[in-house]
């Protein structure tokens, strides 16, 4: 089921489209990484999706309600992480969820809030203002409201942004746990590792257009290359079209994901009696991420 | 998709409590720094009092009224308009300036639901500290005349406020909207408003005027509202009571648009 569905979405700035055309689903119990260079449009497609900006063309469906002509209906559906950090001014811990809970219309939830509170180790400083919190505590509180009124679909916007590596396993961990049970994410990140182990599809988006849209490991394999180091034991003459290293007893293939090994070894003519040692490196989000930008 | 029972249940949900939430956030916000929202307000409005109310006063006599009857409506009034205006206009501000107006924004809450709550928060915090400046009249009034303030028309006391009290906050909130620094809200505070109140006939009556000033005075708002009160509070007015209830209703009507205005704009309701 189609929890979040975007259709040939526009975001104009006066001349400048930020996001031209673009359209990706999020489904119930999955997390759709969006990645993209600086300015490549990924916050303007968040801030459309939670309204904080219009946009100019295309839909947008949040679990198969029409967020213009449902737009309050939309806004309870969805939990939003910013990715920029929140002071509130006034309020302590406990009262800004307690409020943020309310804004969505609910109330008698405190046991919900203090499960929260205790699920990201704020319960403890339920008492201080946010002035008191570290960055971590207060990324941990931006999760928590997010999550206060039970959504359908969470928009995180960078939510590992600046984090220490213990807060970062936390909040991957959470959000594993939230897409087991059932929630639709769609996650930011410039984390491409961390995209690469949480998500399980990716969008690419490249100047405001969506270049790259797929399941994880399906884009690795169909857009990168497998390194094959083969360590041999005296020096041979290979001549192959994916040999890209010939040193003294030291060749390197870089081979589509598609090619049998077995049979690349027996076109370029080696046998094993001849290999002391092969290491094969298996393509990365990264790599998929540089041949977008490289394109250009 | 959502089943009947679950749609209705978050379209039940979402109807009123929002609004319900963010409304009693402004009470509980400026409850939580009361000596800045009420107890400061409060000893100004009593300095007024003893100063011009008691010390000068003496010497004046309007109509009838002595000088401390006749500010006593006027310095309710000024504190009750002030307050409201300071309210929403500091409220948007620390959601400006804080970030949580995102929240705000991306939560359920409509516009006229957003504009109201803050205008409700403001009349509570206007008609809270104008209440307790009048019971502090009240006592000066006893003490230095021998007998209460009687009010002429309690009713009128009360429209009037919270027609003064939501047209200051709903331009609180216009104004704060607008402002791109803090140098703003006080340049508006302290060039447009304050002016304006003192011009308003707080401390004297039109007649007092040259034929000029009392004609130009009148295109002046506050003037109604003061006058609105004092007319509630001792039975005189320097503008008939129904024309000072038209224009507050204008008032009104004129801040309440430019607010739903200003929130629809994402240029201005937008985080620092």
């Amino acid at each position: 089921m189609d929890v979040l569905k975007v259709s040939n979405l526009v975001k104009n700035y006066g001349s400048f489209c930020a996001v031209n055309g673009v359209s990706l689903k999020v489904q119930k119990g999955e997390i759709l990484g969006l990645l993209g260079p600086n300015g490549a449009g990924k916050t303007s497609l968040i801030h459309s999706i939670v309204t904080v900006e219009d946009f100019q063309k295309g839909s947008i469906e949040v679990c198969g309600y029409n967020l213009k002509k449902e737009i309050r209906l939309c806004k309870s559906m969805i939990g939003y992480m910013p990715q920029e950090i929140i002071n509130h001014s006034y309020f302590n811990v406990e009262e800004v969820l307690y409020y943020h809970s309310g804004y969505y219309g609910c109330f008698n939830n405190k046991d919900y809030i203090e499960h929260l509170m205790k699920k990201f180790a704020l319960w403890e400083h339920r008492k201080k203002r946010i002035i008191q919190l570290s960055g971590g505590m207060r990324r941990r509180l931006l999760l928590a409201k997010s999550l206060v009124h039970n959504p359908e679909l969470l928009l995180l916007d960078e939510p590992t942004s600046g984090v220490d590596v213990s807060l970062r396993d936390d909040i991957w961990e959470f959000v594993r746990r939230l897409r087991d049970e059932g929630k639709a994410i769609l996650f930011t990140t410039h984390y491409l590792e961390e995209a690469e182990k949480l998500c399980d599809r990716v969008a690419i988006i490249h100047k405001g257009e969506l270049v790259r849209h797929n399941k994880t490991i399906s884009l690795i394999q169909e857009f990168t290359l497998r390194k094959l180091g083969v360590q041999l034991k005296t020096k041979v003459n290979v001549v192959h079209k994916y040999l890209k290293l010939n040193t003294e007893n030291y060749l390197e293939f870089h081979i589509p994901f598609s090619l049998d090994i077995g049979r690349l070894l027996e076109e370029a003519g080696l046998s094993l009696s001849q290999i002391q040692d092969i290491q094969i490196q298996e393509g990365s989000l990264e790599d998929v991420f540089k041949d977008v930008l490289d394109g250009e | 998709m959502l089943n009947s029972t679950q749609l209705k249940s978050i379209q039940t949900r979402i109807k009123w409590l929002p609004f319900i939430a963010f409304f009693r956030r402004e009470i509980h916000r400026f409850s939580k720094v009361f000596i800045q929202t009420i107890f400061i307000p409060v000893i100004n409005s009593s300095m007024y009092l003893i100063i011009f109310g008691v010390s000068l006063g003496s010497r004046l006599d309007l109509e009838g009224f002595s000088y401390l009857e006749f500010i006593i409506p006027g310095l309710v009034m000024m504190s009750c308009l002030s307050n409201a205006f300071q309210n929403s206009a500091s409220s948007i501000l620390s959601l400006k300036f804080a970030g949580d107006i995102v929240d705000v924004r991306v939560s359920p809450l409509t516009i006229q639901q957003t504009l109201w709550a803050l205008a409700f928060g403001g009349v509570c915090r206007g008609i809270l500290v104008g209440g307790v400046v009048l019971v502090v009249g009240e006592l000066f009034h006893f003490y230095y005349l021998d007998r209460w303030l009687i009010p002429h028309s309690i009713g009128g006391l009360f429209a009037f406020s919270v027609l003064a009290g939501l047209v200051f906050s709903k331009m609180g909130v216009v104004i704060a909207l607008w402002a791109k620094t803090f140098d703003h809200i006080g340049a508006v505070g302290g060039l447009v408003i304050t002016p304006l109140t003192y011009l308003g006939g707080v401390f004297f009556s039109l007649e007092m005027l040259s034929p000029f000033w009392q004609k130009a005075s009148l295109f002046n708002p506050i003037l109604y509202f003061i006058n609105g009160v004092r007319w509630s509070l001792i039975g005189m007015s320097d503008v008939t009571v129904v024309v000072s209830l038209i224009v507050s209703g204008l008032a009104l009507v004129v801040c309440h648009v430019g607010g739903v205005l200003m929130i629809k704009n994402s240029q201005y309701y937008r985080r620092w």
